[in-house]
């Protein structure tokens, strides 16, 4: 029985199918809200709807020369790790799937394996495209995992557990950490961009010079289940900032309020912004973000150490 | 994976189909890293044969024809074109028609400065001001449509004049257009200024200096942001131009930022110079008669394009056809600024210095193929081709 | 600089390679030079800091009824400008065989132009550094230079 219920956790709901068009959707009101700031008119509401379902209908082209299982098995992995991160958080305000001491750190690994599958599926192909764009996609991940991490951290000692639950439980009775903690909120903010390869951080994809970078070659189903990764990793970073930052998420109402406001943000961002070099990602990464959050890090460490002695 | 001694050379191919390019061309940058060693240019992809096809159709067909040389700047080819053929002819057009001629001159160039904004916006990534610059010069079209009736390959030359008089109604109406244009274009002055993270793509790259520039023999506003002074509006006045002069701008950095300065400044400039005309225009007739042989000759016309100067030479032996038309766009000379630019920078900004000099393909490649079969080697003349077409289309609507 | 004056400058430096002088517009100056001297007439105008290389402009004047082919000839114009004075360089090369030095050495920017010559007319331009084609395909057959008089698209009914 228990099996059972751990199957439609995984492809039902929470993660799976529900938590598949939640990040769509999420997709659908990023790029609206970017349409609107541009002055444009956007996309349809099932527009990226039609498109997975237009591409998983496409055949896979198997470009020569790439190792067709690694070609395969990239998308699928991409797409798992993100669905299994989603059992680890509590989404909709709900509880989690599964939980246990440390949930935290397997949660921030599952989410990193989307930007190492498409690094490699980029460097599987040949095309130069793909491998400029798995280069830079890589060293922006050298980047902004630290300090996102750090920023993850910064809460968790707040709340003395490294669960998540337990920490959203912490963040839900005490001040919003958004306010203790403005830098690491920042942070995460930014490292989600990062994570997203969103601009400005766009530099892995930056069509203008390597056309589609690591993912140039993927057509079809390959590149359908990347879109979907993309999308739940998207709701899962957004629901994490909030459970952290924006004092938890109790019910479904606040869930989806707090995670629109993020969204919100980032759209603002991206329309604001200029795409950034690698060299220029690199620099601003470690030359300030980093610094702030070691800085902000330390701060939390030393407050917390004093309530412990004291 | 190989284990050669050989470091290998890794070349990322930009073209003939490329994000970075809105027309087919292509090149070849060698890259160490994320850093370009070595770069080559292949041109043609857009190639035409219209200096050739000019030469077997009579004067006035080929206004037409020039005028397609390019999309963009469809009306300044034209003018040329006019106004070396009434050169030629001993034929001079009535005041108001070269004042005409001028107010469109400019409008267009307006609307080729913007689209080169919002062109090269999208190649930094700054898609917002893409955006917002192209919404713009939506206004621009419309007013070169209330003037002309078109929107793109305006026609408003014909030999001897324009074919359009400016009624007051429509002058009231560019001029409420330019009130809302003026104000937009300070503010995208203000932006490329003042936005750090677009400045961070802009300034101090790709740096053309005065030398540089003098030596390569660069044109137009990639020029003038090199600090040489060379504006044939200013140097050679022509159809309008001595009556109402426009102001030469000059930036001295010869960076990115500076040629995207200089082409919203100079945008301020045309916009004062089309209210100057439309408030002045002188009155009259706007054609004259044209013989229908031009006299023999030989006539070389400079005209400043939006992208810079650009000559067309006119030969005539006295018949109804020209003996010889060559035309030099200001994208040749520019060209050759590309490659010798991109050694020594990173990739991200290859695709910025290639549209920093708004480079026209179209305007580039014109001239001379009559195209060729496929497969075989005879050559394809205006009629197969056109024979070719009309079959082709039969038969796919057959199908 | 009054019109006499600049254009006058131009005729008197190149005074020595002057074949014949031609004003085919008041702004403009034509030098009629042998092929020979073309280097040396471009060095002496750089040297003396006429403005810049605009462009080169291949001329077929074609072969007329009865003239011998030997005779007939291809011009070459090299126009330079300095403000709105065009000072053009006119060399003649022989149809039989066409040959010209190339101006690269001097002039570097001059590489597209002298290619877009050697391709469009079949001049030889020896000596310059990319004798590659510009524009025409690279399937283009060998020794088809459509610029040429004889190479002629059917006439198009108008």
């Amino acid at each position: 029985m228990n099996n059972i219920n751990g199957l439609i956790a995984l492809l039902l709901f929470p993660s799976g199918l529900f938590i598949m068009a939640g990040g769509l959707a999420y997709q659908w009101i990023d790029r609206k809200l970017v349409a609107q700031l541009q002055n444009r008119i956007g996309p349809r509401w099932f527009q990226p709807f039609a498109d997975v379902v237009k591409l998983l209908v496409k055949e896979e082209v198997i470009p020569e020369g790439a190792n067709p299982w690694l070609f395969q098995a990239m998308p699928i992995l991409a797409l798992a790790s993100a669905l299994t991160a989603v059992l680890y958080v509590p989404m909709f305000g709900l509880r989690a799937a599964y939980s246990f001491p440390g949930d935290l750190i397997v949660t921030v690994y599952l989410m990193s394996v989307l930007t190492i599958s498409i690094a490699l599926a980029g460097t599987n192909t040949l095309t130069r495209f793909s491998l400029v764009g798995a280069t830079r996609a890589l060293t922006q991940l050298f980047c902004y995992e630290a300090p996102f991490l750090l920023a993850l951290l910064g809460p968790a000692i707040a709340a003395g557990s490294w669960q998540i639950g337990e920490i959203a439980a912490y963040a839900g009775k005490n001040w919003w950490m958004i306010i203790t903690q403005p830098v690491g909120f920042f942070i995460a903010m930014v490292g989600l961009m990062g994570k997203l390869e969103l601009p400005p951080f766009d530099a892995p994809e930056a069509e203008t010079e390597i056309v589609a970078g690591a993912l140039t070659e993927y057509s079809g189903r390959g590149y359908a289940l990347f879109r979907l990764a993309q999308g739940v990793e998207l709701i899962v970073g957004l629901t994490l900032i909030s459970l952290f930052y924006l004092g938890g998420i109790s019910n479904p109402l606040f869930f989806i309020v707090k995670t629109l406001c993020l969204l919100f943000i980032l759209a603002a961002l991206q329309a604001l912004l200029t795409r950034l070099r690698i060299d220029q990602t690199v620099g601003l990464w470690w030359r300030f973000i980093a610094v702030l959050g070691l800085l902000q890090f330390l701060a939390i460490a030393i407050f917390a150490t004093w309530r412990w002695i004291g | 994976m190989h284990t050669s001694e050989h470091r290998e050379q890794f070349i990322v191919p930009i073209g003939p189909q490329h994000p970075a390019l809105k027309e087919p061309g292509h090149f070849e940058f060698t890259v160490d890293g994320e850093t370009v060693t070595a770069a080559s240019a292949r041109l043609g992809y857009a190639h035409r044969g219209i200096e050739k096809a000019c030469e077997q159709r009579t004067w006035v067909q080929n206004l037409y024809l020039f005028e397609r040389v390019c999309g963009i700047c469809s009306h300044i080819h034209a003018t040329c074109y006019a106004a070396a053929v009434e050169k030629l002819a001993g034929v001079e057009a009535p005041p108001r028609a070269q004042a005409i001629r001028e107010v469109v001159a400019e409008l267009e160039r307006i609307h080729s400065h913007l689209l080169w904004l919002g062109v090269a916006a999208h190649e930094a990534g700054f898609d917002t001001l893409f955006m917002y610059t192209w919404r713009d010069r939506e206004t621009v079209m419309d007013l070169l449509e209330v003037i002309t009736g078109n929107r793109v390959n305006y026609s408003a030359n014909i030999l001897g004049g324009v074919k359009n008089d400016i009624t007051p109604e429509q002058s009231a109406e560019v001029l409420k257009g330019l009130d809302f244009l003026e104000k937009r274009i300070q503010h995208y002055l203000h932006v490329v200024q003042n936005d750090e993270f677009f400045l961070q793509r802009t300034r101090g790259i790709g740096v053309t200096t005065k030398e540089m520039a003098e030596r390569l023999g660069i044109v137009g506003p990639t020029a003038r942001a090199s600090g040489v002074a060379r504006d044939v509006r200013v140097d050679s006045p022509y159809i309008a131009y001595p009556q109402f002069p426009v102001n030469m701008m000059v930036e001295e950095s010869g960076d990115l930022e500076a040629r995207t300065v200089i082409r919203i400044k100079e945008l301020t400039e045309s916009c004062r110079v089309i209210r100057q005309i439309l408030e002045n225009m002188p009155e009259g007739e706007i054609e004259t008669k044209m013989p229908r042989r031009i006299k023999e000759g030989e006539v070389l016309m400079r005209v400043e394009a939006p992208r810079g100067e650009l000559w067309y030479f006119v030969k005539s032996n006295g018949g109804e056809k020209p003996e010889r038309v060559h035309v030099r766009t200001p994208t040749i000379p520019n060209m050759a600024s590309v490659v010798a630019l991109a050694v020594g920078h990173q990739l991200a900004d290859i695709p910025m210095i290639l549209a920093g000099i708004d480079p026209c393909f179209s305007c580039q490649d014109r001239a001379v193929i009559v195209n060729y079969a496929k497969g075989g080697h005879d050559h394809w003349t205006w009629e197969d081709l056109r024979r070719y077409g009309i079959e082709y289309y039969r038969k796919q609507r057959r199908v | 600089m009054s019109t006499e004056s600049v254009l006058q400058n131009g005729s008197e430096l190149l005074k020595e390679f002057t074949v014949e002088q031609l004003t085919p517009e008041e702004h403009r100056l034509d030098l009629v030079i042998k092929p020979e001297d073309l280097t040396a007439a471009v060095s002496r105008l750089q040297q003396a800091g006429w403005d810049y290389l605009a462009g080169i402009t291949g001329l077929d004047p074609g072969v007329k009824k009865g003239e011998d082919e030997g005779n007939s000839f291809f011009e070459v114009l090299y126009h330079f400008c300095s403000g709105r004075y065009v000072l053009t360089l006119r060399a003649r090369v022989s149809r039989k065989e066409p040959k010209i030095a190339s101006i690269c050495g001097i002039i570097p920017s001059a590489s597209f132009f002298e290619r877009e010559l050697m391709e469009m007319f079949g001049i030889t331009v020896v000596d310059t550094p990319n004798p590659e084609r510009l524009f025409l395909p690279d399937s283009w057959p060998e020794g088809v230079y459509p610029l040429r008089k004889d190479f002629a698209g059917r006439e198009v009914t108008a």
